[in-house]
């Protein structure tokens, strides 16, 4: 009842908005105040930051696990804060998160922990369930280890292993916070690969939270950078102009660190 | 769901040529149950009408509205399936938005991995029985270290985590006393009513002093102070030194050059196998008093109870149940300590390390039991 042109063709909701929204715990002083922003379908953001900014509980609010004091998010058009427990639910399951630590079911297996959701979710035959969540191992490189636990693989295989769980239901909007951190420069690059093929042919939005130049770089459509003092977002763009075009300090800091690293590590 | 993401075109099978299925619609995960029957029991149907059931299938993809992952999983699930059959299976016309997706899909999915092999039946019993035997060569070794390092600070008893031991004793055991003694004294009072009642008929309750204060001071009073120190403490040391061996404490604490056994586990030994003891003297008072008030309910003066029992108990009596409490507070926080730095990897490793404990504990407190009770009898105490 919403659409005006039931043929228009480009017709959209963004997956996510945010407006004049303070990220902070309850109790104590706000983190980030009032900040405002857009992840438009298929897109791939980046918040950029430095650590402790926010970026974490900034996600903690988009997803629906830490009550916000003032502003407004909505995802998919709808407002996640206006109804209770049921109607957030309802809108969880439009979206997929990898949590920074993985926080994969400790009790279950690789293949269980991804198939969890699509049994859950959906009718599919169990055996197109069990394909779909060998596809997904295998996409982020861990075909072999579907039957191990979690605890007994490495810190960047049980993250990979989560974001093969996020991407279970394939929605159209994930979170990732730090999804590169502690992988090698091999797989995090295969890792933005994939990110690129499903953002680019899947539609999916992402919101990813990094710290990686190299990944920055090469996935992301838009970067938006948060600073600690400042409390807000001080600089906004593609990272290629971010880096070598923007006149903010933090900016420039933040992306100059980068070159600074590489020229040592050169020399 | 009024969601513009959720506007799904239900999947649907056209059947169009003998052996073309045109697919229509969203294949993802929100595909309605039942949809894949329909294809699947088609062959059947085929044979049984009596034409020779087709040898190849082709799906025509040019109706799909959205295929993601999840689609391309469930094409490549049905091509297992009918690949099982001996039946071919072609895809066409993927429509060309969705091609990097199932190309994506295609190339990604290896040919099955086999299943690790189940293990039959004797490999199993086999194996917990290697396991069980692991087990106790690890506890006992375990035992021996504390010990060894019990012996080897003998000389050295500064360095004895005096401050540690002490803020544990009060934790493990001054907080114990009360439960201890409510337990101890509720047992008392049973085994005194329960004797009473039965030797009255004899006319010799006044015997009900003699065996309340047998029982209690060689045995119960023992056994019962260790089984509340199990369930309180042997419990926590187990718990405590796992969740620090989960979040790779433990590990930090070797790198240091520090000792576990010595600078975790033997203060909590120490302190339990010194505090036992007095712990059980209270157990032994409490439940005395239990037989007492029975007592008194009957009749007799309190003094009556206490100079029948003077008359037939000896210090060995009161020494063989010190000396087994100084042994059970020994067990119980070693392995309760051992349990906890035995701790495996994953959330569910502190609760079994628990478990595990306090089970193994209490089997071993009940087979020190007897065989103390056949050692004091044989050496006559
Ligand atoms: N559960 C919590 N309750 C109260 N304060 C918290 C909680 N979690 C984090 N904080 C505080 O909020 C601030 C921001 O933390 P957050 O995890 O969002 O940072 P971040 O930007 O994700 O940093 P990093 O890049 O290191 O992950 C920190 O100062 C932290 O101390
Ligand atoms: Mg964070």
């Amino acid at each position: 009842m919403s659409s005006t042109g039931e043929n228009a063709p480009k017709e959209f909701v963004y997956p996510v908005e945010v407006e004049k929204l303070d990220v902070g715990y309850p109790e104590q002083r706000v983190l980030l105040e009032k900040i405002s922003f857009k992840v438009a379908p298929g897109e791939i953001v980046g918040l950029l930051g430095p650590s402790g900014c926010g970026k974490s509980t900034l996600l903690r609010h988009l997803v629906g696990l830490e009550p916000i004091k003032s502003g407004q998010i909505r995802l998919f058009g709808q407002d996640l804060w206006a109804g209770g427990g049921v109607h957030i639910d309802s809108l969880r399951r439009k979206f997929g998160i990898m949590y920074q630590g993985g926080a994969l079911f400790g009790n279950l297996n690789l293949i269980e922990n991804v198939a969890m959701p699509l049994k859950e979710f959906s009718n599919l035959p169990q055996g197109a369930i069990m394909v779909a969540a060998r596809l997904k191992l295998s996409l982020v490189g861990l075909e072999g280890f579907e039957h191990h636990l979690p605890s007994s693989l490495s810190g960047g295989m049980q993250k990979r292993a989560a974001i093969a769980r996020a991407l279970s239901l394939e929605p159209k909007l994930l979170f990732l916070d730090e999804p590169s951190a502690g992988l090698d420069p091999v797989t995090s690059a295969g890792l933005d690969g994939l990110i690129v093929t499903l953002a680019r042919n899947l539609n999916l939005a992402f919101v990813i939270v990094t710290h990686e130049l190299g990944s920055i770089m090469t996935t992301i459509d838009r970067a938006i950078l948060f600073d600690k003092e400042k409390k807000g977002i001080v600089a906004e763009g593609t990272p290629d102009f971010l880096a070598n075009h923007s006149e903010t300090l933090e900016a420039k800091a933040f992306f100059r660190r980068g070159s600074n690293n590489s020229r040592t590590t050169h020399a | 769901m009024p969601l513009p993401l959720a506007i799904n075109k239900p999947l649907e099978l056209t059947f169009t040529a003998d052996d073309t299925v045109a697919l229509q619609g969203d294949l993802d995960a929100t595909v309605p149950a039942k949809v894949w029957d329909k294809l699947l029991k088609r062959p059947a149907s085929a044979s049984s009408a009596s034409i020779a059931p087709s040898k190849s299938l082709t799906l025509d993809l040019s109706g799909l509205t959205v295929l993601d992952l999840n689609g391309a999983a469930q094409l490549l699930w049905l091509k297992s399936i009918f690949e099982k059959k001996e039946m071919t299976v072609s895809i066409k016309d993927v429509p060309e938005n969705f091609s990097p997706i199932w190309d994506l899909a295609c190339r990604t999915l290896a040919p099955r991995a086999p299943l690790p092999s189940k293990d039959t039946l004797i490999e199993t019993v086999g194996h917990h029985f290697s396991d069980f035997f692991k087990d106790m060569t690890a506890l006992i070794a375990f035992l021996g270290e504390v010990i060894a390092n019990f012996i080897l600070l003998i000389p050295h008893p500064l360095k004895v985590r005096w401050k540690t031991t002490l803020a544990i004793t009060e934790k493990a055991v001054v907080n114990a006393l009360p439960v201890t003694a409510l337990v101890a004294f509720l047992v008392g009072l049973i085994l005194a009513f329960q004797a009473a009642m039965f030797m009255k008929l004899f006319g010799v309750d006044i015997f009900v002093a003699d065996l309340v204060g047998l029982s209690i001071i060689r045995e119960l009073g023992t056994l019962l102070t260790a089984i509340v120190l199990t369930g309180r403490s042997g419990s926590a040391f187990s718990a405590e030194l796992g969740a620090m061996k989960i979040n790779q404490e433990i590990d930090a604490f070797l790198t240091m050059g520090l000792s576990p056994t010595r600078d975790l586990a033997l203060p909590r030994v120490i302190a339990l196998t010194l505090a036992t003891p007095l712990l059980t003297i209270l157990a032994d008072f409490a439940g005395l008093l239990g037989g007492n008030v029975v007592m008194i309910t009957r009749g007799y003066p309190v003094s009556v109870f206490w100079t029948e029992l003077s008359g037939h108990l000896s210090t060995s009596d009161l020494g063989t149940g010190l000396f087994k409490s100084l042994v059970f507070g020994f067990t119980v926080a070693a392995i309760g300590c051992q349990r906890g730095l035995a701790t495996g990897s994953g959330p569910g490793a502190v609760g079994e390390a628990t478990t595990k404990g306090v089970v193994t504990n209490i089997v071993v407190l009940a087979t020190l039991d007897s065989v103390f009770a056949v050692l004091f009898y044989v050496l006559n105490w």
